[in-house]
């Protein structure tokens, strides 16, 4: 018993950890949607309130859009935000074949409230069955930096300098490629997954026609279905393989 | 827009936002048997993580420049075995001056 309390810190140290370089990643993200709130005429009690319940960066921009435009109709906002972020859809169904079976329905519930992209991104990296403590370790610093973020985004919207907070832009993506390049590296599958990605996804967004037609959220799940299907045709994975 | 429209927009969003990640999770308990499948969501993590960043990278911030720089600065030092952080940071750093120098001398 003792043991397994151990092991159970040590499972969230681990996570708590791997967090660190989301949250430095999610400050500025948070910080510019503190602004745009700001800017958008939300008071600073309702910015906090929405950036905490809902954990989303390209959601919230997408909401704010809305608010600014005036748009009135309540079902336009549901629609938006779904199809912004369907891709959610995907990667709870992948992460969901690799939780430890111990995992109760209410974790489940709690957890699946922090799983974002870089949440998702890092976590799936890991070998084997992924750990409730684990999983809460990642979680815990994203969602601290996430929420001081935008607070700070509201109230200081002045202060950051443009050319610091502009560079930042960069950071998530950074982050990205630091996970995709050295998969890429070692397996020739995903190699080729990445590369059939990386065709489709300029070939959508650079012809006119389908870039007024989808959003960019559509264009993400067109190329990741398309691309994660020719794969899983071209190698399919072993049982025996923990991935 | 009044203060109660727009916290009914928040909780309808936050609601959205709360099924799409929890059902599939919640609900998808049991091992996908099926081969095809299973490839496919191995594969998923991938394909979307790039579909996100390109072609976007390169407009990530107004500078062209800078952006493909920080981008093949993030690609060389992951190719290297560098950490998160490290490839977050230096990328950004690139990004920093090759934005500076570009508004100092105007290229």
């Amino acid at each position: 018993m003792q043991e397994s309390v151990t092991e159970t810190k040590n499972n969230f140290k681990k996570g708590f950890k791997e967090g660190l370089p989301i949250a430095l990643g999610y400050f500025p993200v948070a910080f510019a949607c503190g602004v745009t709130a700001n800017k958008a005429g939300l008071t600073l009690w309702l910015n906090q309130l929405m950036s905490c319940l809902t954990y989303t960066g390209s959601g919230i921009l997408a909401i704010l859009n809305l608010i600014q435009g005036g748009e009135v109709f309540l079902f336009t906002y549901a629609l938006t935000l779904f199809v912004v972020n369907c891709r959610y859809i995907l990667f709870s169904l992948a992460l969901a074949q690799r939780l430890d079976r111990n995992m109760g329905t209410l974790q489940r519930m709690i957890f699946s409230f922090f799983n974002t992209d870089e949440i998702f991104a890092i976590v799936t990296q890991q070998k084997g069955d992924l750990k409730a403590p684990y999983l809460f370790g990642v979680a815990t610093l994203p969602y601290i930096s996430w929420a001081i973020g935008t607070l700070a985004g509201c109230l200081f919207t002045d202060i950051m300098p443009i050319s610091v907070s502009t560079a930042m832009g960069i950071i998530v993506y950074a982050m990205f490629t630091a996970i995709i390049v050295p998969a890429v590296k070692t397996s020739k599958p995903v190699l080729c997954v990445v590369a059939i990605s990386v065709f489709l996804s300029i070939i959508l967004e650079c012809i006119p026609a389908v870039k007024q037609m989808l959003s960019s959220g559509w264009i993400i799940i067109i190329c990741t279905i398309i691309a994660s299907s020719i794969g899983a045709v071209l190698f399919p994975v072993n049982d025996e393989e923990d991935q | 827009m009044n203060y109660s429209k727009l916290l009914i927009i928040i909780f309808i969003c936050a609601l959205v936002m709360y099924l799409l990640r929890m059902l599939p999770l919640v609900f998808c308990k049991g091992k996908i048997k099926n081969k095809f499948l299973q490839s496919f969501l191995t594969y998923v993590p991938y394909a979307v993580l790039t579909s996100m960043t390109i072609p976007e990278v390169f407009s990530c911030t107004p500078n062209f420049l800078a952006c493909t720089l920080g981008f093949g600065t993030a690609v060389l030092l992951a190719y290297f075995g560098q950490g998160l952080l490290t490839v977050a940071l230096s990328s950004t750093a690139v990004v920093f001056v090759i934005g500076q120098l570009v508004e100092h001398f105007k290229f």
